[in-house]
């Protein structure tokens, strides 16, 4: 498991990676979660299932965290759930930890952005109406609805 | 208005070549025999399915409680089949397919239809000599008449037929050329199984034929589609785009393609990528992580 970026099974323990971003020398840590919403496109979601290819996924996801540690300076971690998830349920955490608070916020913001963009994971809807779907990514998503699925 | 479409399965051949029926044979991955394939193509498109068979032939297996046609013309081969489920409906145009064909998916049954028209014939040209391909094809209700009169003459080659009449001739996919060889020995079952389950016998008789030996990855709605998220094959394919294209068949019209990215070894690969024996090939439709 890289540590700086894992594709972990269901329900994810983040305890770890917020101790790996404290640090006196971290004046600012900025995290994101992403969460099971209980609707998608008017649909009821009642559940889904996330699925990875894992050996892609954690080292196209570590190469994201370090560009973006590079770039804005920071010390960041990531992690995706795999598994059967419920709404209300943790799917990826994101955190960043910077020495001022504008480079873990812009870090953050690219990390969890990339992440959906660039990392080999598939979502699986069911519906309260009895129907399941996989769910297409969108390359634009990021740039136009931060809440795109 | 456009008349209603049937579907017409035909499994009545004596598979004399072969030595065993041929309908019933498991020939892909899925378990299902070929005669329950075809049906399920048929299924998709057509008002109604209909199984073709001789005069006191077992029904194939797998055909569940599909409706039976008993050739009730003389002429024997497949336009006995033909003519008798055209006399059994006369006003549908009928989407006929033979039981022997297993490389025949949804995208080829779509093109077909796509070309449908009032021709009495719509037909694929053959890749190998650009004559119709009588057995994955269209017969309009204006066909009718038409092969009765030939079978009159005693003339019963559904293929020469078509020719003679001028059918409306399609191109076959890019990616489908070899879409129509059917399977008539077990030489050519075994091609077939090399090609589509391997795993079995694939690097046993290598040296026979050119191919290299990969492991394949299917992931989201590919690996439903593909009823499997691993297996082993042997490919002619030189790219990874090249093997795509040659088991999904997918002509490119569709969206289902596009989006569609590759890895080889675990790294993400462009659509030519070159193939080595051994690779691990992964098919990856539009992410959807977060």
């Amino acid at each position: 498991m890289n540590a700086d970026f894992s594709i972990r099974e269901h329900p994810l323990d983040i305890t770890s990676l917020r101790e790996a971003l404290a640090s006196p020398h971290y004046g600012g840590f900025v995290h994101f979660e992403g969460r099971v919403r209980n609707h998608h496109a008017g649909r009821a979601v009642t559940s889904l299932r996330y699925e990875a290819y894992r050996e892609l996924a954690e080292k196209e996801g570590a190469l994201i965290v370090a560009e973006i540690s590079r770039k804005h300076v920071v010390k960041a971690v990531a992690v995706h759930a795999v598994g059967d998830l419920r709404p209300g349920d943790l799917a990826v955490w994101v955190g960043a930890a910077a020495a001022h608070r504008e480079a873990a916020f812009a870090a953050c913001r690219e990390l969890i952005d990339a992440i959906k963009d660039r990392v080999p994971v598939w979502k699986h809807e069911n519906y309260a109406d009895g129907k399941s779907s996989w769910i297409a990514g969108c390359d634009h998503a990021a740039a136009v609805n931060p809440d795109h699925p | 208005m456009k008349p209603p479409l049937r579907g017409l399965l035909l499994a009545g051949g004596r598979s004399t070549r072969m030595g065993r029926d041929k309908a019933s044979m498991i020939l892909r991955g899925d378990g299902n025999t070929q005669a329950a394939n075809a049906l399920l193509l048929l299924e998709g498109s057509c008002d109604g399915v209909f199984l073709s068979l001789r005069e006191g032939q077992e029904k194939p297996e797998g055909c569940g409680s599909v409706e039976i046609l008993r050739d009730a013309v003389s002429c024997g081969g497949p336009l006995a089949g033909i003519l008798t489920a055209m006399r059994h409906d006369p006003e549908a145009a009928w989407l006929v397919l033979a039981c022997d064909l297993p490389f025949v998916d949804p995208h080829v049954i779509s093109r077909l239809l796509a070309g449908r028209n009032d021709s009495p014939f719509t037909a694929f040209a053959s890749s190998v000599d650009g004559l119709p391909e009588p057995l994955c094809a269209l017969y309009g209700p204006k066909a009718l008449p038409i092969l009765e009169e030939h079978a009159a003459r005693g003339h019963v080659c559904p293929r020469h037929i078509m020719a003679e009449e001028g059918a409306q001739l399609l191109e076959l996919p890019a990616a489908a050329r070899h879409a129509l060889e059917n399977i008539n020995t077990p030489r050519d079952l075994e091609m077939m199984t090399r090609f589509s389950n391997p795993g079995t016998a694939a690097s046993k008789s290598a040296g026979e034929t050119p191919g290299r030996e990969v492991r394949l990855g299917w992931f989201g709605f590919l690996a439903e589609q593909r009823g499997r998220r691993e297996e082993v094959l042997v490919t002619s394919a030189g790219t990874v785009g090249e093997l795509f294209a040659e088991l999904s068949a997918h002509d490119g019209k569709g969206g289902l393609t596009s989006g569609i990215r590759f890895a080889v070894n675990d790294e993400f690969a462009p659509p030519d990528h070159p193939l080595k024996a051994g690779d691990k090939v992964v098919f990856m439709p539009p992410f959807s992580g977060g």
